[in-house]
């Protein structure tokens, strides 16, 4: 491939906000062995809410295997079998929610290490401002 | 599992076919024009605009265009006629093509986003460094586009049947033909825009169909989703195996198939080609919520649509029964229910336009990612260095044509439901590149080696369930499985349960035993999971190679 822009790394460190860019490129990337202080961060939410989702989405199917009476007798909002309800009604909603839940913690990450993402190129002196705390 | 649907016949099926419908057919002239009018609009000649739509695309309309792009003729009409069909067994549809999207955020999003390049086999041949695993990707790519799209046409048949009152056939020759034209003349940054049309257009038709279904028989005010309790328990009451949660296949079947989706919809070449559209990874993760919550009020539907439709059907054609309606009812299902709850033409028709939206949006999208695949990753990538963009433009519209062509040429006799034809396009995704894929982000020794042995494996294991349950039965005019225990366990359309945990494991063991990737690899994906902000045209590789290895190739 060409490599056409070389950037000159010292100036990324100083227009940051505070994160030392080179460190994370000298760190190993392994999603057992997060080995700087950003990726534990994330991959603690990240594994927090993927465990949420194997329940939601597991969860009745799992229910209806370990109890079938118990689901197709038991019945809601008027007569919805409770199998039927969970699963296709509120496991794409937990999906959902637990997405926007995700969504929200990571923009909560982005700000305690100062990551700006509208127009990254332009507005350094706001990354560098911020200060990198919510 | 799988049941050889017989070619269709005109007559006998329950949808009013058989007669040209003018306001139907007026409302799908118009959405067609309009669609070639705004791919014409936005055409665009410049080859970064074809495929990445110069990364521009913002949350929300991109998460219409995720929802356009993802919700095909199997989530419009396929869903439904499963839920109808197969009961509780078809939830696993409804879970598999919604909550996959969790997934590819937490996981992949954002990641691929700072990846930044234009393709999946793109992104293949860059990390590990091997011209052969893209080529092996862009096969891949190819073969997935070609299996999802037959499930497009096949219901873009079905619906032509009844808004034109032409067979079949000509319906999906029609339709498939106006798809092929549009894409090739709009490119990636006419599809975005088209795609947030395709989107109000296929979610007002679908829950406009659904409502007024549930007003005229009385069923449901405000919220049908959560009134639609009553009518379950009368179909439980007429047809016991709806509810029965394991009646037509096991909890192993029903874990495999949902399985297999999320880990497709994570695999999916044309649904990550939507991260690589925004202009920087918030926006990547927005955009998936946004996406999915689109997708949610379609997938919500399906299960109403099921029951209600389920219902109607044998109140009347299906004379006390549902279950057992044929595979080109059910597939109709949903147009079929506005048509028995005795609504107004002009709206069965706004419902059967809606499915043509969804199968066209989807269409569009795989043969954008099927095009690039060719010409970026094929001919200018292994065959011809210094291609220029006119080449490039004229190898990715030539392939268009000629997987249309394809496409066009099966679907007038498809091998099997539509949302099983689209199932296994998710098996060969899932087993084939979601390991990839997942190791290539997230563990930075994942070899070049360990990929493609990964890649080979996973073909082999994905592409063989479908050729034992049905390619092979299908043309061979046999019933049954070329082995059938084979197909009890690793079904055509859910063998990622079974693929991708023997796939990830040969990965790894491959890897462990070849030489670490190069020193630039590695810093490539760690640059993936920096917090240090990227610029919107740059990729990982820009940045990554600062200050790395002076010289790379």
């Amino acid at each position: 491939m060409t490599d056409n822009t070389i950037h000159d790394s010292e100036s990324d460190v100083e227009t940051d906000g505070g994160v030392q860019t080179e460190a994370y490129l000298e760190e190993e990337i392994n999603i057992f062995r997060p080995a700087t202080p950003f990726m534990r961060d994330h991959l603690r939410v990240i594994w927090l809410a993927f465990f949420a989702w194997i329940l939601v989405v597991f969860g009745p199917v799992t229910l209806a295997l370990a109890n079938p009476s118990l689901v197709t007798e038991t019945t809601v909002l008027g007569g919805y079998p409770l199998h039927f309800f969970l699963t296709a009604i509120i496991t794409p909603l937990g999906a959902l929610l637990l997405s926007v839940g995700y969504a929200i913690q990571r923009d909560r990450l982005d700000d305690r290490y100062g990551i700006a993402h509208d127009e990254a190129a332009e507005s350094e002196s706001t990354v560098a401002a911020d200060g990198g705390d919510r | 599992m799988i049941e050889a649907v017989d070619p269709v016949v005109l007559q006998e099926t329950a949808l009013d076919v058989g007669e040209f419908k003018l306001v139907p057919a007026l409302t799908v002239a118009v959405m067609l024009a309009l669609f070639l009018g705004v791919g014409y609009f936005f055409r665009v000649a410049a080859v970064d605009e074809l495929w990445v739509a110069g990364r521009s695309i913002g949350s929300i309309e991109n998460g219409m265009a995720i929802g356009a792009n993802w919700m095909s003729a199997a989530s419009y009409l396929g869903v439904a006629a499963l839920v109808a069909t197969a009961g509780y067994f078809g939830l696993a549809y409804v879970v598999g093509w919604t909550t996959g999207y969790f997934i590819l955020l937490i996981f992949m999003a954002a990641q691929f986003r700072r990846f930044g390049k234009y393709t999946a086999p793109d992104f293949v041949g860059d990390r590990f460094y091997s011209d052969w695993a893209r080529g092996i990707a862009a096969f891949t790519t190819l073969a997935i586009a070609f299996t999802y799209a037959i499930g497009q046409a096949s219901g873009m048949g079905l619906m032509a049947q009844y808004i034109f009152g032409i067979s079949y056939e000509m319906g999906v020759i029609l339709l498939m033909g106006v798809t092929i034209g549009y894409v090739a003349l709009s490119g990636m940054l006419g599809t975005t825009k088209n795609m947030a049309i395709q989107y109000v257009i296929l979610i007002v038709a679908f829950t406009l169909g659904l409502y007024a279904t549930g007003w005229a028989e009385g069923w449901s005010t405000a919220l049908p989703y959560l009134e639609a309790g009553p009518e379950f328990a009368e179909a439980a009451s007429l047809e016991a195996q709806f509810i029965e949660p394991f009646e037509y296949a096991g909890y192993y079947g029903w874990i495999a198939l949902a399985f297999s989706l999320i880990v497709g919809t994570c695999g999916l070449p044309h649904v990550l080609v939507r991260f690589y559209t925004v202009d920087n990874e918030r926006t990547a993760r927005w955009s998936t919520v946004w996406g999915l919550f689109f997708i949610c009020l379609l997938y919500w539907g399906t299960a109403i649509y099921a029951v209600w439709g389920g219902l109607l059907y044998a109140d009347g054609p299906g004379d006390g029964t549902f279950t057992d309606m044929a595979g080109v009812e059910a597939d109709a299902l949903v147009v079929l229910t506005t048509q028995l709850a005795g609504l107004p033409e002009w709206l069965v028709g706004l419902v059967a336009a809606g499915a043509v939206a969804a199968a066209l949006a989807t269409t569009a999208g795989l043969f954008i990612s099927a095009s690039s695949a060719a010409a970026h990753d094929i001919y200018t990538n292994l065959y011809k260095e210094d291609a220029t963009q006119r080449e490039q433009l004229i190898v990715g519209r030539g392939t268009i044509l000629g997987i249309g062509v394809l496409v066009t040429l099966i679907g007038l006799n498809p091998p099997a439901l539509i949302g099983e034809l689209v199932a296994m396009s998710f098996a060969i995704a899932g087993t084939v590149f979601f390991p990839v894929f997942f190791l290539g982000l997230w563990w930075e020794n994942t070899t070049k080696e360990g990929a493609l042995a990964g890649m080979i494996t996973g073909i082999v294991i994905s592409f063989g369930a479908i050729l034992n349950d049905t390619a092979i039965p299908m043309y061979t005019g046999v019933e049954d499985a070329v082995i059938p225990a084979l197909a009890t366990w690793l079904p055509g359309t859910s063998s990622a349960l079974v693929g991708v945990p023997v796939v990830f494991a040969v990965i790894v063991v491959v890897s462990l035993l070849t030489d670490a990737p190069p020193r630039s690899v590695k810093r490539l994906v760690r640059q993936c999971h920096s917090p240090e902000p990227m610029q919107r045209t740059e990729t990982a590789e820009d940045v990554a190679t600062d200050g790395g290895s002076p010289t790379e190739d």
